[in-house]
């Protein structure tokens, strides 16, 4: 078989969940800085109602950025995240089945599951599970959920973050993420330096401190407000905004290290008492007359 | 006896699990099957082992209530046991039933079920099963000789049968017998023996040449690996010009790789194909590697000084200012400590490598990082060495500086630590002590016997009783003569570790004895009398023994330091107090000439106790 591009490994990793049954969603509309943060994983997971999906989630870190000069690490890459809720019994046997589906020899490389406890203080979530590494190289992120916005768990999900970039250069054997073919005659080069580029410039240099100060303000007034009305879903998106403001002025480096836990406390607030409103509305919805 | 194999089949347990569970297994093989395990074959994916069992359980009795309550109990008693009330029986004042021994068969799903649950770990969780493990327990094998024994462990399947290992045979093998488990699973690519896994990667490192392990990583790859296979893999020469702790740091810390010396490593892999597994670590670790020199430049580039000035921007501790109002208290303090000029150099640069990105990367290497940009900024080796070395001691067994500088840095730097937490409130509560304040403690005890550094116990402020409460866990002695030394005059903190030790050698001998005898009767009689005159009134004395012993006395002033010539100068006094007791009433009507001994013997305890408060210890 022909080396696979990035985007028929992607095809390949979606359609194999799909056909597990899994509801395949796109990105979520607003920035998010992991997979976790879009509420097809983070709200869906709270409840009693099982759930599959699977997604591609392009992940935003101003942080992280390096002007696309560095071939590593980027503000901007992607995350293909399953949650499987709750976990079946044999969810690692599915798992590295996908892997081969993407197009991974798993017999070739030395897939080790090796102890990782997860914890997202910001959305009040940990669990235990592993980093997957193929050959020493982390390629996944593998967690059993165990509380979600500070609350326990009625089925325990299994959550599955995929690292595709660094599995596409596994698979295609690509000294770098740069050098990974998105398309035929296309590297991932061609696709996303220039956004790395400009975008770190704009996270560390150009965003409007001020202005992102202002609007982390309105989105969480905001987000307050469509809580107390009780509108759980459109009152998530304004935290996830919030969210990505606090991010950008961490990029910035306009917040010193006692003020960035205050904003981490406030955004974990805001996620609990959202949380709340929608299981309530979850439970009131489950036990209306159909 | 027959012979009896259960394994516990997991997802990928961490290695302190496996470490947990190998602690706990022989205790619940004898309190549920009532026999020894044989051996424990403990690895990532299971937990197992062997055991000869009776062919029935023991006869039990069990108890119930009192004899003389049999009217109104035993009938409640017997029927819960599914028994007749004549049928009880009476053992030392109880009614018990019998219950015979049954076919351990009979009993074996319930008892490894509570094997299983019995299990307890620092870190479980909850997937669905209805109790808690370290990772999901996916399947449960127990065969008793040939037989297959069903667990009783709802939502975990059980039976005669494993699992292979994960990449080269993942299917399931039949488990014939109890007795061939070890070769089965050898058969399908397992090594369930730690001990042999643990030889095979010693052979296989050994067999590439002397190799290390500085962070112990070895207990832990042991576990995380079913089939061992040792390999070894190079880097880019360049990456030796980065400082060796650096290198040596980024194989270990995450790798787990084990150095070689020069560019090579080893590391132990569980599958795969050796080319190819050996070339993604490869690449892994020339990832890391550029990264950490990426890192290392760019802080070269910035400089130590420059670093330095970066301080004021770093929050020390929450209320006590930036590292800036941190560095600046070290060098006074490490002025105030005796520090020479090499040592107060280090303290101003002490500090700064918390400005830098790599120790952002490893915290680990603080101190030694900025003793590296020390040097590449051109100071001496003196002051490179004080800032290497400033957080020493760092463990209970760890050596404190080498250096003069770096022993009086090291001890400005806990010292200024520990008054500034304790000043803030964060004195340690129970096991919780976040601010690591007990070894800072033990630290600065051992930095000022060990290491010479003189530290006034008035300098230790709002730490002081706890740093002194160190003391006594610190030093071989018995706590009484510590507690009795740090009542005494002594000024600094390792006096109070001589005295202590000097009073201990001197207790057996008559001086001490009679030292003793004094303060404690000037002590039992005047210590809690309120009614003592302020100061002594010559004019009021009757005897001449209380004019004796005031001259005695008076000037007379115990150097503790001086143990020697302060227990014989002591010892001056004690026949003057015993015959000021004999000859003397003390607790005379005379309210004026009573006030006026009961301040005499006031001075004798305040003269003696110069040495100790000598009460404290036992005689």
């Amino acid at each position: 078989m022909a080396r696979r591009t990035y985007q028929e490994i992607i095809i390949a990793l979606e359609q194999y969940w799909a056909r597990y049954g899994c509801v395949i969603l796109t990105p979520y509309h607003t920035e998010v800085a992991a997979g976790t943060m879009n509420p097809a994983t983070l709200l869906r997971s709270l409840g009693p109602k099982p759930w599959k999906t699977g997604y591609l989630e392009p992940v935003i870190r101003p942080l992280d950025g390096r002007y696309g000069e560095n071939p590593m690490r980027f503000q901007h890459y992607f995350q293909y995240q399953v949650l499987l809720k709750p976990s079946p019994d044999d969810v690692l046997d599915l798992y590295l089945a996908s892997l081969r589906a993407m197009g991974l020899d798993t017999d070739k490389h030395d897939m080790r599951f090796v102890e990782d406890d997860w914890e997202q203080p910001t959305v009040g979530a940990w669990g235990l599970g592993w980093e997957v590494w193929a050959d020493g190289m982390e390629i996944t992120q593998f967690t059993y959920f165990q509380q979600v916005a500070g609350l326990e768990l009625d089925l325990i999900p299994a959550e599955i973050t995929y690292g595709l970039d660094r599995l596409a250069m596994v698979i295609q054997d690509k000294p770098t993420v740069f050098d990974v073919e998105w398309a035929e005659g296309i590297t991932w080069r061609d696709v996303f330096q220039e956004n790395e580029r400009q975008f770190s410039h704009y996270n560390f240099e150009d965003a409007d401190v001020e202005m992102l100060m202002r609007h982390f303000e309105d989105y969480e007034r905001e987000a307050r407000r469509l809580i107390d009305r009780r509108l759980a879903l459109p009152a998530y998106d304004q935290i996830l905004k919030a969210n990505h403001a606090f991010n950008l002025l961490d990029a910035r480096g306009a917040i010193s290290v006692t003020e960035r836990a205050a904003y981490i406390g406030r955004v974990r607030n805001l996620v609990r008492a959202d949380a709340q409103v929608y299981l309530e509305l979850e439970e009131a919805r489950a036990a209306a007359p159909v | 006896m027959p012979r009896l194999l259960f394994e516990i089949g997991c997802e990928e347990l961490p290695a302190a699990a496996c470490m947990e569970a190998a602690l706990q297994l022989p205790e619940l093989a004898r309190q549920h099957l009532g026999a020894q395990t044989l051996e424990l074959y403990i690895g990532p994916r299971r937990l197992a082992f062997p055991v000869d069992l009776p062919e029935r359980t023991a006869d039990e009795w069990i108890k119930g209530p009192p004899e003389n309550l049999r009217d109104q109990a035993a009938a409640g008693f017997a029927r819960r046991h599914g028994v007749s009330a004549d049928e009880l029986t009476a053992r030392e004042g109880f009614l018990g039933v019998e219950v015979p021994g049954r076919p351990i068969a009979e009993v074996l799903p319930e008892r490894l079920a509570a094997v299983v649950t019995g299990l307890q770990f620092g870190k479980s969780m909850d997937w669905g099963a209805g109790f808690r493990f370290a990772r999901p327990v996916r399947w449960l094998c127990a065969k008793l000789e040939e037989e297959t024994v069903e667990v009783a462990l709802e939502h975990v399947p059980s039976g005669g049968y494993s699992y292979g290992h994960r990449q080269t045979y993942p299917e399931r093998v039949d488990i014939p017998s109890a007795r061939i488990y070890l070769e089965t699973l050898r058969s399908v690519g397992v090594e369930p023996d730690r001990a042999r896994r643990y030889q095979a990667i010693c052979a296989g490192l050994d067999a590439l040449g002397p190799w290390r392990d500085p962070l112990d990583k070895l207990d832990e790859v042991v576990y995380l690996v079913e089939s061992a296979r040792v390999q070894d893999g190079t880097f880019d020469e360049r990456f030796l010009r980065l400082p060796e702790r650096v290198v040596v740091l980024t194989m270990q810390s995450h790798q787990r790789y084990f150095p070689l010396g020069g560019n090579r490593f080893a590391f132990v892999a569980n599958g795969g194909d050796p080319d190819v597994v050996r070339a993604g670590n490869e690449f892994v670790l020339r990832g890391r590697l550029e990264d950490a020199e990426f890192t290392f430049e760019r802080d070269v580039e910035v400089g130590i000084e420059e670093l330095a000035n970066r301080l004021a921007s770093i929050t020390y501790l929450q209320g006590a200012g930036s590292f800036a109002d941190k560095t600046s208290r070290l060098v006074e303090t490490v002025r105030g400590l005796g520090g020479d000029e090499h040592a107060a150099e280090a303290a101003r640069l002490a500090k700064a490598d918390q400005a830098s990105e790599l120790v952002r990367e490893f915290p680990e290497l603080e101190g030694h990082i900025g003793a590296t940009y020390a040097t590449l900024a051109g100071q001496p080796d003196e002051v490179a060495t004080a800032i290497d070395e400033q957080y020493l001691p760092d463990s209970a067994g760890a050596p404190i500086p080498a250096t003069r500088a770096g022993r009086v840095l090291a001890a400005a730097d806990k010292l200024d630590h520990l008054v500034t937490a304790f000043g803030l409130g964060h004195a340690p509560t129970g096991s919780r002590d976040p601010y690591a304040l007990r070894r800072a403690a033990i630290g600065l005890n051992r930095l000022a016997i060990e290491g010479g550094v003189r530290v006034q116990r008035d300098r230790l402020g709002p730490a002081r009783e706890f740093v002194e409460d160190r003391l006594e866990g610190l030093l071989d002695l018995p706590v009484e003569f510590v507690r009795a030394a740090r009542a005494s005059a002594v000024s600094d903190l390792a006096g109070i570790a001589h005295l202590a030790r000097a009073l201990h050698q001197a207790e057996p001998t008559e001086e001490f004895a009679s030292v003793y005898e004094a303060f404690d009767r000037a002590h039992r009689l005047a210590g809690k009398r309120s009614d003592a005159a302020a100061v002594v009134d010559e004019s009021a004395f009757e005897h001449d023994t209380e004019r004796e012993l005031y001259d005695a006395l008076r000037g007379r002033t115990l150097e503790p330091s001086d143990f020697d010539n302060a227990l014989r100068s002591a010892a001056e006094i004690s026949p003057l107090v015993s015959r000021f007791f004999d000859d003397v009433m003390v607790m005379t009507d005379d309210e004026r000439v009573r006030a006026n001994r009961l301040r005499l013997l006031l001075d004798v305890r305040d003269t003696l106790g110069r040495l100790g408060d000598l009460s404290l210890i036992p005689r």
